[in-house]
């Protein structure tokens, strides 16, 4: 078997005197779309926080191209290709559309494609070409979520991480999102996908794990969880 | 009488230029960092005093030690920042506001005890430029090209290069910034040492043509805060349109007035446009 892409081992962390995560062991395998499903204040974000190295861990370990990054920083982390696209989209509102792409292109791995990464990004979204000069706080919702998108891809990533990406959209723009996803899973880019709408990351996801209170309560591969009952009873309002 | 007005316009727009570039720091420092640098004044006047010993020991015209003083500035404010402001940069503002404090006192107290507060003045003659009927000093005049020049500079770095450009995405979500890569806290730091730069800078082209002491950089310091309320936040360009009107107004005035009441009458400024507009003159947001 190869080696997993990202591998999380009994994870520990929280917020102050707060622990919130209580042992997370998760893999995502090279090629796969790996999903992590959990209600409000399962700890999800906490997780990809700890994983993105935004909050320092407690306990556990985090490796990634079977390299220890537990506690190397957020930015040293994106330079080797770990790629997070935040909830929120978080994108630079005051720069254009185009510096944001560039943004997205910042470390040194990746400005090296930076041409053709850029070609790849406005091929995937088109409507974003037509705006490169635009500002993009001036953008709508879903435009700014496309932007997020695509500058997390113009980082070259060998690991891309959504949060939440459908979160705040209106039910067309969620769908357009997710057949960007099946794209990507096409072309066999690696994905961590935190998602509420479990329907569909369940349709396209290669195994998922849920959380709840802090601990992963199930897993297993997208149809074996969506015929379980538990999930159903949780979040298919069955 | 027409020629006063002519004078009172020209060296209220050359002066404007400094008081803008001064301005700059402060603007920069506060727009990226939200830290309010009540140590600027004295970075100013550590400007001056460099320029100063750089034409008197070293033979340097103040012209060309400008640029060191520039390069001298950014790794002086890099330091100042990881010593004073590193720990508390995510603290509330009165943190930071009074860690700047402290190394303006730092500052005003060791230049006192060392330089004395005797005035000074750099010995430069570059004769003077007659402009329709008007005398011009040749300082005041390369004071102003130079200003223009630092600021177009500042404009080049922060919208062309890719460390202006990471500065700026700091500004605007330093989260974000750190998940594409960006050294957040090196950023901080170079936005902060080009903000003290930048007054050093300043410090030293007014010192071509002022006398000054170790206290002089206080009335520029207050002078940039009007500035920078002027021009609104964030934009270079502001400040030095900021700075303009700042000088125009000054030069105008005391054609009629006497100089003693121009602090007053750019405090009244202040508040004026604190009361009517408090996001700034110029400001987009």
């Amino acid at each position: 078997m190869d080696q997993p892409t990202l591998k999380v081992e009994n994870l520990e962390t929280g917020y102050g005197e707060v622990q919130i995560l209580w042992g997370i062991d998760l893999e995502v395998p090279p090629g796969n779309l790996t999903t992590i499903l959990g209600a409000n204040g399962a700890g999800k974000t906490t997780l990809l926080r700890a994983i993105t190295g935004i909050l320092p861990v407690w306990k556990g370990k985090v490796t990634f191209h079977g390299e220890d990054i537990t506690h190397l920083s957020p930015h040293h982390r994106a330079s080797l290709g770990l790629v997070m696209i935040p909830e929120g989209r978080m994108i630079f509102p005051e720069m254009t559309v185009l510096e944001n792409l560039e943004m997205g292109a910042f470390t040194k791995r990746a400005r090296a494609g930076l041409k053709e990464n850029m070609e790849y990004a406005l091929s995937l979204f088109p409507r974003l070409k037509e705006r490169l000069e635009q500002k993009a706080g001036t953008m709508s919702g879903g435009e700014q979520q496309m932007l997020a998108i695509a500058r997390g891809l113009m980082a070259d990533p060998r690991v891309l991480i959504f949060d939440e990406p459908s979160l705040g959209l209106a039910p067309k723009l969620v769908i357009e999102v997710f057949e960007t996803i099946q794209k990507l899973k096409e072309e066999g880019v690696t994905m961590l996908l935190v998602e509420q709408n479990v329907h569909l990351s369940l349709a396209l996801t290669d195994y998922a794990y849920v959380l709840a209170e802090g601990k992963v309560v199930m897993e297993g591969t997208g149809e074996e969880l969506e015929e379980s009952e538990e999930v159903k009873k949780a979040y298919l309002g069955a | 009488m027409l020629s006063a007005w002519l004078g009172a316009v020209l060296s209220g727009i050359l002066l404007g230029l400094l008081y803008g570039l001064a301005a700059i720091g402060l603007n920069l420092i506060w727009g990226v960092m939200n830290v309010i640098n009540l140590s600027h004044g004295a970075f100013i006047a550590l400007g001056m005093f460099s320029s100063y010993f750089m034409a008197k020991y070293l033979h340097l015209s103040p012209f060309i030690g400008v640029f060191l003083v520039l390069a001298m500035g950014v790794i002086l404010g890099m330091v100042t920042y990881f010593v004073s402001l590193h720990k508390i940069i995510s603290a509330p503002e009165l943190s930071t506001l009074l860690a700047t404090y402290s190394v303006s006192l730092v500052i005003i107290g060791l230049g006192t005890f060392i330089f004395t507060t005797n005035p000074r003045a750099i010995d430069i003659a570059l004769g003077s430029v007659s402009v329709g009927g008007t005398v011009l000093p040749t300082t005041r005049i390369l004071t102003g090209i130079f200003s223009v020049i630092f600021t177009l500079w500042l404009y080049y770095f922060l919208y062309k290069t890719w460390s202006g450009k990471a500065i700026r995405a700091v500004s605007m979500n330093r989260d974000a910034a750190e998940l594409m890569g960006v050294n957040t806290t090196m950023a901080l730091a170079l936005a902060f040492g080009i903000g003290v730069a930048l007054a050093m800078t300043a410090g030293a082209l007014a010192a071509t043509i002022f006398p000054f002491t170790i206290l002089s950089g206080g009335g520029y310091e207050l002078k940039s805060f009007v500035i920078c309320v002027l021009g609104g936040l964030g934009s270079p360009l502001g400040a030095l349109l900021g700075g303009l009107i700042l000088g125009l107004i000054e030069n105008l005035v005391t054609l009629k007035i006497a100089t003693s009441y121009v602090p007053f009458l750019e405090f009244a400024i202040l508040v004026f446009i604190l009361i009517v507009k408090p996001t700034g003159l110029l400001a987009r947001r």
